[in-house]
């Protein structure tokens, strides 16, 4: 199978299951979980449906194209389904059989496997999914996205489309793999690890980039002031992203690290915060809608987990008026 | 009529190390439910696979059992007036039991007398105990960590998909989140997906073996050991044995299938520990050794599912395994471009602890420390290994290899200290100095590990403890208890003669710089007598397996400053204290230390004068003693303590004629206090081997 057919064949699958089809975040990420169809969209009650491919930066595995499993970008199929299907699991092994994993054939397993993202104060529980010992997909259900609960409970799915392709296509590179008939990936992307990477670990100007993060950082806290989550978004993951280049050249001090983690974290917080929100404002558009993947069985004991919702407030202008003044008074002292 | 209950909760794939402690959490509320319902059954087994964790009772009575309780009300007094008529008390107590006055009793207990009632309990049905048992037992589960799944707002180690609850052919029902009960239960997710109708508990088992599952966890991992050891056999090899990992594959998979693969024998080049780790820690595989011991370039993966064909999924197994050694030996290669002494100066920028500061700092530390142990020690002859060792023991924390594989923390070392041309018996050192890394592991070999292992482990007690960090119930992040167990084994094990509490002195002298700012809380303990308490703590703790608790407190109670001659009074006088001639030794120090300890604080200190003895018996017993007194000073300079025990046993006659006879409280304030001056140092004699006041008579005498 064809790397471009592997994409087309797990669009095809998911959209069938009734997942809108998105096109990749045109940012800068490091996963496709920090585009904003997964981040934010995680948040709050409303139903979210989606797949894309998310071409995935990390600066600090760049190998300068040397490293036949080690890329500065490489590609992530990711998979939405909000709240999860009580059938997830079936609904991604009928995917892994459609691109000819067949469970009879191999060994498919789920290992336990807990993801935490601490710039994306994130965390779910789930596993990689193995296919004859290696990881092919990561499985996780978020339990908390930018510091709220998720209720409900998203699933999230993500292949790594280079290393699935490298196995299908019994390759030992990544750049062995034929992207269509007669391409290989080598062709495509050869250049672009060597030149990103030696930018990445060599070239780069840190004093630029630590200027850039405290201007992003500013911008984001700004927009958020101004009630504009999904901007202010922007610059959180641009701001992510000068951090990624900073420690990938080593120019983050281990004791500053900690540090500068807890101000990207306090970005996707304050992003989080700021959509929901915005959510609130609009009422909750989406659970209007009967959008609904796979079996959505009916709970049978408490309250369904998105009613929470309903019982809190995001918006307190009361609560607000109160901090102004507060911080009115420190400027007068 | 007995019936059969099962449990079964489906779920998705549950961690492997959670299914044995949910399993045991499910077992005994059920079982607590029950008893507490006075509801009879029989045999109760369990059964677990990373989709299932299910409980089996035999013979479950139909109905909790009858019981006539009495039930205390007000006390007599305020239920019955002077004129001996029941008050609103007592009819408002008769009124909540559905009884009449008259049917009260009066029932005497320590606190006095009170109304008393005798009320039947009927025992409830079995189904309705159940029903509510099984509510708790699956809402009742502990997990390490659990989630919520879907819209729902309970929480589980991984989202439930069915639950069964049977009770003979009757379906009992339970609710968790968005699932309810019935009959129907799973096999094996690809061999048996459809669903299966359990008509009985007792069809459990063998209906989830016909569909490829086994369920009893004994049995799969009997399964395992004997499938993968004839796999290894078949590819003319042993295995490596490692429990842990039969353990975590047992609860990785619901029916074991190995397949054997082979990597590259190029790779055999580097460090064994290396390859097993790389085919352990990540991808759960077994190494496989030839008739020497020696590893073979092949492993044994165990797979959830016999597949179609082995030759196709194995391909996957060797292409993960090859991508790891290709790291493995990228790290291996690129570490031993740096001599490890070279790595030293980085261990500067990698954090200890923030108050105790950096692993570079402390590293200089336990290398003074070690150096100080040796001289103590009677081991001077080791500092220049001990120096070296030290200086180099955590250098490889700063390496790739160690980054990946933190467990091959030490074995790194010594390789990396080999391939930089030092000395064997350092880099043997820079290894051993990790152990033991628990109570079952070996001690060092040698010891310049050991010593380097002692001040590493004393360093890291004395500066915790100092800045307040104590481990406190369960919390111990440092794994305090184990070092402090570690370092006990090693002394023991080695010999070693030193005084601990001078040791502690020194670890806290070398951490005095980082410890100048902390401040203790008020009425806390200093970090010396903290510490020197936490050794008795384990000490006690340790010993206590093998001898009596309150033997070892009296050996513990006169100190063990040297834990090589503590334990040898301990190992002296174990075995005394069930004779029949111990309980009235003991008795005759009690009355000695009675009265010292009544009479001795008004008493000014000094030596006995044996011109003031007046009578027979206490002149007797001062000669038999101050000969005693030289022979147990000799036999305890020679670690004689059961001799030095045979010379304070014979005392006894002496001891006890003295006081059957002699007056110790004279009228004369002389002779008087001269006697309790003797005593004291007869205490003090018996005081070189324990504190016999602390050993119960009963417990002795019944041992008798």
């Amino acid at each position: 199978m064809y790397f471009q057919d592997l994409i087309l064949t797990l669009q095809k699958h998911w959209a069938d299951q009734g997942c809108i089809v998105t096109q990749s975040y045109d940012l800068e990420v490091g996963a496709g979980t920090m585009a904003p169809y997964t981040f934010l969209h995680a948040l709050g009650p409303e139903p979210w449906n989606v797949a894309y491919v998310q071409p995935s930066r990390r600066p600090a595995d760049g190998r300068f194209g040397e490293n036949p499993n080690r890329l500065f970008q490489h590609h992530q199929f990711q998979v939405i389904l909000k709240p999860a299907p009580k059938n997830v699991q079936e609904l991604y092994l009928e995917s892994l059989r459609k691109i000819g994993m067949d469970p009879m054939e191999h060994d498919i397993r789920f290992v336990e496997d807990d993801w935490e993202s601490p710039t994306l104060g994130a965390w779910g529980l789930g596993w990689e999914v193995w296919c004859d010992g290696m990881e092919v997909t990561q499985f996780t259900y978020f339990q908390q996205c930018g510091g709220f609960d998720c209720r409900p409970v998203a699933a999230e799915l993500t292949y790594g489309l280079e290393r699935l392709t490298t196995y299908l296509q019994n390759v030992e590179s990544v750049y062995d793999i034929e992207w269509v008939k007669g391409v290989k990936y080598r062709e495509v992307f050869h250049a672009n690890e060597v030149e990103m990477s030696k930018y990445a670990l060599h070239e780069s100007d840190p004093q630029m980039l630590f200027a850039l993060f405290d201007a992003y950082e500013k911008e984001c806290k700004r927009l958020i002031e101004r009630h504009l989550p999904l901007p202010a978004y922007d610059y959180a993951l641009k701001c992510s992203h000068a951090f990624n280049l900073l420690d990938a050249r080593g120019a983050i001090s281990v004791t500053e690290r900690a540090n500068f983690i807890k101000r990207v974290r306090d970005n996707a917080r304050l992003c989080a915060e700021g959509y929901l929100q915005m959510r609130e404002r609009l009422g909750f558009p989406l659970t209007k809608t009967p959008w609904t993947v796979g079996e959505q069985p009916p709970v049978l004991e408490g309250k369904p987990a998105s009613d929470y919702w309903k019982t809190v407030t995001l918006n307190k202008p009361v609560e607000k008026k109160e901090k102004t003044d507060k911080t009115e008074v420190a400027r007068g002292a | 009529m007995a019936r059969d209950l099962l449990l079964e909760i489906g779920a998705e794939e549950i961690p492997a190390s959670f299914i044995v402690p949910a399993l045991e959490d499910l077992k005994r509320v059920l079982a607590e439910r029950m008893a507490d319902a006075r509801l009879k059954h029989g045999d109760v087994r369990t059964f677990g696979t990373p989709r299932r964790l299910a409980v089996l009772v035999r013979d479950v009575a139909d109905a909790g059992e009858d019981v006539t309780k009495e039930v205390l009300g007000p006390s007599a007094k305020a239920a019955f007036d002077a004129q001996g008529k029941p008050t609103k008390a007592a009819e408002k107590f008769a009124e909540g039991l559905k009884l009449s006055v008259e049917a009260l009793g009066r029932t005497t207990t320590a606190k006095g007398e009170y109304v008393s009632a005798r009320v039947e309990e009927k025992g409830r049905p079995a189904d309705a105990i159940l029903q509510d048992a099984l509510h708790t037992a699956v809402h009742g589960i502990n997990f390490r960590k659990s989630m919520r799944w879907g819209d729902v707002d309970t929480a589980f180690a991984r989202p439930v998909q069915w639950l069964v609850a049977l009770l003979g052919d009757t379906e009992l029902p339970v609710v968790l989140g968005d699932v309810k009960s019935g009959r129907t239960t799973y096999g094996h997710r690809f061999l048996a997906p459809g669903p299966i109708l359990l008509k009985a508990p007792t069809d459990y088992e063998s209906a989830l073996e016909k569909a490829h599952v086994l369920a009893d966890i004994g049995k799969r991992r009997a399964a395992l050991v004997q499938k993968v050891t004839a796999a290894a056999k078949k590819a003319g090899g042993q295995l490596l044995e490692d429990e842990g990992l039969v353990d975590q594959v047992t609860n990785l998979v619901e029916l074991p299938s190995p397949v054997v693969g082979s990597f590259d024998e190029r790779h055999l080049d580097l460090p064994p520990e290396v390859l097993v780790q790389e085919m352990k820690s990540h991808q759960r595989y077994f190494s496989l050794l030839d008739g020497q011991g020696k590893l073979l370039p092949k492993f044994i993966a165990v797979s959830n599912t016999p597949v179609r064909d082995e030759q196709l999924s194995l391909r996957g197994y060797e292409r993960v395994l090859r991508a790891r050694l290709a790291d493995g030996r990228f790290f291996f290669d690129e570490d031993r471009k740096t001599p490890l002494g070279d790595r030293v100066e980085k261990l500067g920028r990698v954090m200890w602890q923030n108050q105790l500061g950096t692993y570079l700092e402390k590293v200089e530390r336990f290398r003074s420390l070690a150096g100080w142990l040796a001289q103590h020690a009677d081991r001077a002859g080791e500092a220049a290994t001990v120096e070296r060792a030290a200086t180099l023991s955590k250098a490889d924390l700063v390496t790739g290899m160690v980054g990946e594989f933190p467990e091959l923390q030490g074995v790194m070392g010594r390789e990396y200290a080999r391939a930089s041309g030092e000395p064997d018996a350092v880099a043997l050192a820079i290894s051993e100095h990790y152990l033991p890394r628990g109570a079952e592991d070996a001690l060092p070999t040698q010891d310049a590990g050991a010593l380097i292992g002692l001040a590493d482990r004393l360093d890291s007690l004395c500066g915790i403890f100092a800045i307040g960090k104590a481990p406190s119930g369960a919390a111990d992040p440092f794994a305090l208890r184990r070092s402090c167990l570690a370092i006990i084994r090693i002394v023991l094990g080695r010999g070693y003669r030193f005084s601990l509490s001078a040791a502690v002195d020194e670890a806290l002298r070398l951490l005095a710089p980082k410890l100048a700012n902390v401040k203790r809380k008020p009425g806390e303990a200093a970090p010396r007598e903290q510490v020197l308490e936490f050794f008795r703590g384990r000490l006690k703790a340790l010993w206590g397996e093998q001898h009596r608790t309150d033997v070892v407190e009296a050996v513990l109670a006169v100190g063990f400053d040297d834990l090589v001659a503590a334990k040898k009074r301990l190992e002296a006088l174990s075995p005394l204290v069930g004779h029949s001639d111990f309980q009235p030794l003991a008795a005759a120090f009690k009355r000695v230390v009675n009265i010292v300890e009544k009479q001795g604080k008004d008493v000014a200190g000094g030596q006995t004068n044996p011109q003031r003895f007046t009578d027979e018996p206490e002149r007797n017993l001062h000669t038999a003693f101050t000969q005693a007194r030289d022979k147990v000073g000799q036999h305890v300079r020679a670690d004689d303590f059961a001799g030095a025990l045979r010379e304070i046993t014979g005392l006894k006659p002496a001891v006890d004629t003295f006081f059957d006879k002699v007056m110790v409280m004279a009228e004369d304030k002389d002779l008087r206090e001269n006697r309790i001056r003797f005593l004291t140092e007869i205490g003090a004699l018996f005081n070189q081997v324990a504190d016999f006041s602390k050993i119960q008579a009963e417990v002795a005498a019944a041992a008798a």
